[in-house]
């Protein structure tokens, strides 16, 4: 009956890796982006793009992301950094095959 | 108040009484301020890792926030391990360095490293200070959010100059820390609330309609101060029940349903019940992969259901029908006014979990040969007989630690101190002193292997030191056992760069140290031994020499599933012939 989450999705062994793209707003601080980053190379998902802009005391952040584990995972990881205030899901672009 | 002053005044407002560290260049404002400062017990470990796993073990066995504090480079790269260990066991830990002045950041100076960036991955969040008027605001902070929701270690680099600036709490910024009280999800509070109800009301069906539900609990229990409520619950819903590593203690020493710790080294009984469970309700634990073996066949036939106080856990390793994001107290004080009203109708699935643990357990016979060579699991039951109520164990990592985890009948959580995420080797010691320093009048030991205790065997100047009373077994079999083990069992028993025979002389190691130490290395001697050390008033070590080849059963094969767990096949006594051989 329960599934277990397996950390990549493979048809006929091929790993089938999805794109993303997650709107970050977290408090500026020195290391923010690096903890940032960090959390989305751990956890298994590689940046394709990046813009990020300031605004007074906050940074928004756009993560073009690719990888093939839920996404959903990746949004509660980045969720618990102290410095994060939201992370919201943009609209899923097209999956890539690698 | 200069920024170290107010550093020690912010301790004293937080009843932050002792601290554990170790001086040098950027951090000696505060060992300035220190001096003549009564408000707070500065404990002198002998290396730096020795003052983060004693601030650890100072955490786990009160449930306070442990301090430590060390300079810069060198000291904080020797931190490491231990907020480590502290953050992949959500132990409370705030972490104090120096940091090279602020115009010398970035230059290469002398003991600079860039400690902010290198400890991202091990801390719950950190600092670098970089004006003085911050500080106060980050220190209260930092205080708060180490011990708030899951709790972690935090980390606050200090450069020298901020230390020695002039701090106005009056008038610092306490911008930036708005999040200081915020620990409690981020989302509607009302919604929340109707999430965590709609949760329990799911809970309750898929729990009336199981025949054979499970229950599962870990070291959350501990961390959000359930542990009444977790008993109340399984007393009252009379759910068979397992635990893992931290979980260990959670239902007390009488539960009749417990069937004790599952995963690699668990019993069969505990492994059989989760593969054959309809329902499995996962409270305070992640689910780790020590604990579920091969994630596909774990639990197959079960739903799962997972309350924690830590949603990033849900659906990580396995799927869950129902998720609850939520204080543990709270869910489980709800489920058990239900299971009270009504209680679940699961006699046959209670006798049936019975008799596996009847078969199943760890309850190995005694060796009666009084001439016959020490075995680990024989040492501990004997240790948990002898040992009072209270009495806290500080566990090391290998063979050792896993046999007082299936042996040692814990009363209390916070009885057992184990480094269940990193597995740090050296933990033991250390830690044990940290509880020492907390619970100054109960008896805590550490129990060791020959390997793990030479990691941090600078901690018996310590001990002595500061006179602590606390006690050292070393379970001795000349080693790396649980090494050796998987070489014997996974690696065609082709040992590699196992062998500690050249280990020095442990009892006369003690007495360097001024530490009385008595060795033993028969089974009639066990008793003796214990209680000669307990009868001490101060520390002692008692060094027991073990069989070499000696193995913890049962074992899953790393990867493998918890349902084809491996049990003994050697007979003791073959074994016994060998030894002597």
């Amino acid at each position: 009956m329960s599934q277990a989450i397996t950390s990549s999705i493979t048809t006929s062994g091929t790993t089938i890796s999805n794109r993303h793209v997650l709107h970050c707003r977290m408090q500026s601080e020195p290391a923010g982006l690096e903890r940032l980053c960090r959390v989305v190379r751990v956890r298994g998902f590689r940046i394709a793009g990046m813009s990020v802009e300031s605004s007074g005391e906050h940074f928004d952040i756009a993560l073009t992301l690719e990888g093939s584990r839920p996404i959903s995972m990746l949004q509660s990881q980045l969720l618990k950094l102290h410095t994060v205030g939201e992370v919201v899901l943009g609209a899923q672009q097209a999956r890539s095959v690698a | 108040m200069n920024g170290a002053q107010h550093i020690l005044q912010t301790f004293q407002q937080h009843s932050i009484a002792t601290v554990f560290g170790y001086p040098g260049g950027c951090i000696m404002p505060l060992y300035d301020a220190l001096v003549g400062d009564v408000s707070v017990e500065h404990v002198l470990c002998r290396h730096e890792q020795g003052c983060a796993l004693a601030a650890d073990g100072y955490a786990r066995a009160s449930g306070n926030l442990g301090v430590c504090i060390a300079t810069s480079g060198p000291g904080a790269t020797n931190l490491i391990t231990g907020v480590a260990n502290a953050f992949q066991d959500s132990v409370p830990l705030l972490v104090i360095t120096g940091q090279v002045p602020s115009e010398l950041i970035g230059t290469d100076a002398f003991q600079e490293t860039d400690v902010l960036g290198m400890t991202l991955g091990i801390v719950k969040h950190s600092y670098l200070v970089d004006d003085a008027d911050s500080l106060p605001g980050i220190l209260i902070e930092a205080i708060t959010l180490a011990q708030s929701g899951r709790p972690g270690p935090v980390w606050i680099d200090i450069p020298k100059d901020i230390l020695l600036t002039q701090v106005n709490p009056e008038t610092a910024d306490h911008e930036g820390c708005e999040h200081s009280e915020s620990t409690e999800p981020r989302t509607d509070s009302a919604t929340h609330n109707a999430a965590i109800d709609k949760g329990i009301n799911e809970t309750l069906r898929l729990l009336r309609e199981a025949r054979q539900p499970l229950l599962y609990s870990g070291g959350g229990i501990t961390l959000a101060g359930a542990e009444d409520s977790f008993r109340e619950f399984a007393e009252h819903s009379a759910l068979p029940g397992v635990v893992t590593l931290k979980g260990i203690g959670n239902p007390g020493r009488h539960n009749p349903n417990h069937l004790g710790m599952l995963g690699m080294h668990g019993c069969r009984a505990a492994n059989r019940a989760v593969d054959e469970c309809d329902l499995l309700l996962v409270f305070g634990a992640r689910l780790d992969d020590r604990a579920t073996g091969k994630p596909e066949t774990f639990a197959p036939n079960a739903k799962i259901i997972h309350i924690d106080a830590d949603s990033a856990e849900f659906n990580k390793i396995k799927a869950a029908a129902v998720t609850i994001n939520a204080n543990l107290n709270d869910v489980l004080r709800a489920l058990t006014r239900e299971v009270q009203a009504q209680p679940l109708n699961i006699e046959a699935w209670q006798k049936q979990c019975r008799t596996w643990l009847t078969t199943g357990g760890f309850q190995a016979a005694d060796n009666e040969e009084a001439l016959a060579p020490i075995t680990g699991p024989a040492f501990v039951r004997q240790l948990s007989r002898i040992a009072g109520d209270d009495t806290i164990i500080s566990c090391d990592v290998g063979q050792h630690q896993m046999w007082v985890a299936q042996h040692y009948q814990f009363n209390h959580p916070r009885q057992h101190l184990t480094s269940g995420g990193l597995g740090t080797m050296g933990f033991g010691l250390p830690a044990a002193i940290g509880a020492q320093f907390a619970k100054p009048g109960t008896a805590v030991i550490n129990v060791a292997g020959d390997g793990s205790f030479m990691m941090n065997a600078q901690e018996l100047a310590t001990i002595r030191r500061y006179r602590l009373p606390l006690k050292i077994i070393i379970l001795d079999n000349q080693c790396l056992g649980m090494v050796r083990q998987q070489q014997e069992l996974f690696y065609g028993n082709r040992e590699s760069h196992i062998n500690l025979d050249d280990n020095p002389d442990f009892v006369a190691m003690a007495r360097a140290f001024d530490i009385p130490a008595l060795h033993i290395n028969r089974t009639d001697q066990i008793r003796r031994g214990i209680e000669t050390i307990f009868a001490y008033k101060g520390p002692m070590l008692l060094h027991v020499a073990i069989a070499r080849e000696e193995n913890v059963w049962p074992t899953v094969k790393p990867g493998g599933s918890n349902r084809d767990m491996m049990e003994n096949t050697k007979p003791a006594k073959k074994k016994t012939e060998e030894n002597a051989a």
